[in-house]
């Protein structure tokens, strides 16, 4: 039976979780509407859509977790490596955003049918969409996952600190549910043409920050 | 191939006569009277010409607008004097207290940066959500650029607004002017075929430019894609990255408010990219005046289509007899119709019955905006100017 | 003439009505409206609000609360010092702040104030108290960590290292 601290240490994490939902929603929210508006409608499609992200995001959380605790470095790694990092990871969020892009246009010009649309080759398969957008946004080390995961590398254990992080996990995508009624809004020409080019505009500022951060800038850092 | 638009009454109509011109523009003139009062009373000369040259000019288009039963053309003569004199002004003004376009941080932590419209629909999240205005200005007036202060922008702009809608990218906006000049110059258009989808460009910028605000906790509009930086102030390039966002600022104007304008004898910016006429055609939900089609009338030549600065008008929303959201209320497809199809209406009332009704009571409501707000902004500009000399 | 149509010119009377209100009412209670609603500058911009003043011989300092910006804002959490008038200030400025307010030094601050107000400052900063981050010939590197002149005030954003 796990010690009464780790009840509390859990419940840390999901009050941590809560606390910085909106913050979660406010770094995701870049990619996740559009790319959730360009996909079909219906409730129940936004929810396969929505698991799915949070799912590949919960991943993205869970390796970079794992492989800084397994090395030693805590989530605090040295400035330098971890800005190449993060530049990677925008650089392929932005090419993600825009193959993504591109793949819904085509695959969506009639009905999007009732796979989540791929990128990559239409007709084959493909990576999720989804998938790895909510992948790359879990990797990108947003201010809240940096907080929970020095709280959680002060912990016993990796599986003790992995589990930490996934109830902080979930204290957050609580805050993500409300998006589902995004399905509902009606999918015209107009709705997908305008969230294909936010995706796009967004991705290329993601672009420009990634390679910036690839010279050693980082535009928006501490 | 589409015939070319003519911005002109079409229709061969005889001028009103001036009696009834000069009745009709009489409120126009009492109101510019009273607006201009006080420039009036100014000991700087060059401010009391200025003055009374704006009221002469706002007074003189009103007129003509009267007398020949047409709306744009004469429209357009003061948006872009708004659009050339306002930079004139507001640069002179910054080269004065600051000596230079940028603002350094001093400025910003002295809440001196003074507020401009744009960023209005990228502050209501982070305002409602953490009670911030994340703009470096003043909420009351701060002194020096920053004028009467955030809460005075907010205040002219919602009653502005009240009052005609999105015809605040007609009247009271003072950057469009400038695309609209250029676009009048060429006398036919280069790049004719547009792909109709760019129309959803404002749209995707304010979806984009609302996230990105609340992620970044900053107007991203303003720090990254406005093109009128590059005729106003920005934040001073203090690095390599302050550098690549007054480039972006000068090739967007270059692009979107001289080239493109040129080519295509179109309001680009405002079609294609602006994000706050998007949230700004929300409004026109809300304004009592709109422009509807006569079916019973139309041709269909698709004249007014091409008129239409902002691709406002489609083949299908033509066959519903109405102007798409993004309608600006500029009077270019009415002027151009040739069938008296395309005219000015007032909802709930029947569509071309009494339209000149409609348009009066829509001009008297917009001009005397375009007089109070924009006409103040020229008088300012060309005060500067008469400075030179006087 | 119907309802509606009635309505319509209703309307639109009373939008004309408005235009004249505007500058007369509309504008002051719309602009009195938006102050009214507590809104405030970002407190990353405008230093937060002064709660202690440290009286010297000829000049003051000015200590803000500390700024802790929202989680989404890259700049660290800072305390703003500001010396004033900028007219007393000797040539160089050395001084141990006390800024928590505790009776105990937690910087020594020290800049020179040069008579031409257009020449850029620099700021060292020396911590005293492990909460304060030291600072070392820092001009305006952002809007946590810098000097800058401000009227007749020199201000100083000390970052803090432990929130």
């Amino acid at each position: 039976m796990a010690p009464v601290t780790e009840y509390f240490t859990f419940g840390e994490a999901l009050v941590l979780g809560l606390s910085s939902g909106p913050a979660c929603l406010a770094s995701c929210g870049p990619v996740l509407v559009p790319s959730l508006l360009a996909d079909g409608a219906g409730v129940r499609r936004g929810s396969r859509y929505l698991s799915t992200f949070l799912g590949a995001r919960f991943l993205g959380y869970l390796l970079f977790a794992a492989v800084a605790w397994e090395l030693g470095a805590r989530v605090s790694l040295p400035p330098a490596p971890r800005l190449l990092i993060m530049g990677v990871v925008h650089v392929l969020l932005a090419g993600v955003l825009l193959w993504y892009a591109y793949s819904v246009g085509r695959a969506c010009t009639q009905s999007c049918g009732s796979e989540l649309v791929a990128i990559g080759a239409v007709r084959k398969r493909g990576i999720s969409g989804p998938a790895a957008l909510g992948f790359l946004t879990g990797l990108s080390l947003c201010p809240p996952f940096v907080i929970a995961g020095v709280r959680a590398a002060e912990l016993h254990s990796a599986v003790a600190a992995l589990l930490f992080f996934a109830v902080f996990f979930v204290g957050t995508s609580v805050w993500f549910v409300p998006f589902i009624s995004l399905g509902c809004v009606r999918r015209s020409q107009a709705v997908t043409t305008v969230a294909r080019m936010a995706m796009a505009l967004i991705a290329l500022f993601y672009l420009f920050l990634g390679l910036a951060m690839l010279m050693g800038r980082n535009v928006y850092g501490r | 191939m589409a015939a070319e638009a003519r911005i002109l009454p079409h229709r061969e109509i005889a001028p009103r006569s001036i009696g009834r011109s000069v009745l009709l523009t009489l409120p126009i003139v009492l109101w510019s009277l009273l607006i201009f009062s006080s420039s009036f009373r100014q000991p700087n000369r060059s401010a009391q010409i200025a003055g009374i040259m704006t009221a002469v000019f706002m007074i003189a288009l009103f007129f003509m607008m009267m007398r020949t039963w047409s709306t744009y053309r004469w429209r357009r003569w003061f948006f872009v004097a708004l659009g050339l004199l306002f930079p004139v002004g507001f640069i002179h003004t910054v080269m004065v207290m600051r000596g230079s376009m940028g603002i350094p941080m001093e400025e910003m932590i002295a809440g001196r940066t003074p507020f401009c419209f744009m960023p209005i629909p990228l502050l209501i999240l982070p305002a409602a959500l953490t009670r911030t205005v994340v703009f470096p200005g003043s909420i009351l007036p701060g002194g020096g650029m920053s004028r009467s202060g955030i809460a005075a922008m907010m205040g002219v702009w919602l009653a502005i607004t009240l009052v005609i809608g999105k015809g605040w990218c007609s009247y009271a906006c003072f950057f469009g002017g400038i695309e609209e000049g250029v676009a009048s110059l060429p006398k036919k258009a280069k790049l004719r075929k547009i792909d109709p989808r760019w129309r959803y460009g404002p749209w995707a910028v304010l979806l984009a430019m609302v996230l990105l605000s609340l992620a970044l906790f900053e107007p991203a509009y303003c720090m990254w894609l406005c093109p009128f930086k590059a005729v106003s102030e920005y934040v001073a390039a203090r690095n390599t990255v302050g550098l690549v966002q007054n480039g972006i600022f000068v090739a967007l104007f270059a692009g979107l408010v001289v080239v493109l304008p040129w080519l295509t004898k179109k309001r680009t910016q405002c079609a294609f990219f602006c994000p706050f006429g998007a949230f700004q055609s929300i409004f026109n939900k809300t304004s009592v005046f709109d422009v509807k089609i006569d079916r019973t009338r139309c041709s269909p030549c698709v004249l007014c289509q091409n008129a239409c600065p902002t691709m406002s008008l489609t083949a299908e929303s033509i066959a519903q007899g109405e102007t798409l959201m993004s309608c600006m209320k500029c009077g270019a497809c009415v002027d151009a119709c040739p069938k008296h199809a395309a005219v000015w209406h007032i909802k709930g009332t029947e569509v071309a019955v009494k339209p000149e009704r409609a348009r009066l009571m829509l001009l008297y409501a917009a001009w005397g905006m375009a007089v109070m707000f924009g006409g103040t902004i020229i008088a300012e500009g060309l005060a500067a100017i008469l400075h030179v000399f006087v | 003439m119907k309802i509606r149509e009635k309505l319509g010119y209703t309307a639109a009377g009373l939008t004309v009505l408005a235009a004249v209100l505007v500058p007369f009412l509309l504008y002051g209670v719309f602009t009195k409206g938006f102050a009214a609603l507590g809104l405030h500058v970002d407190e990353m911009y405008s230093g937060g609000p002064k709660v202690r003043t440290i009286h010297n011989a000829a000049y003051s300092i000015d200590i803000h609360r500390p700024v802790f910006p929202h989680m989404l804002q890259t700049e660290k959490p800072f305390v703003q010092l500001d010396w004033k008038p900028v007219s007393s200030l000797p040539g160089h400025v050395s001084d141990l702040v006390d800024v928590d307010g505790d009776g105990q030094p937690d910087v020594r601050v020290s800049f020179d104030v040069p008579k031409d107000p257009k020449t850029p400052l620099r700021v060292n900063v020396e911590a005293l108290n492990p909460r304060y981050e030291a600072m070392r010939n820092v001009g305006k590197e952002r809007f946590s960590k810098l000097i800058v002149r401000v009227d007749d005030a020199i201000l100083v954003r000390v970052p803090l290292t432990h929130p």
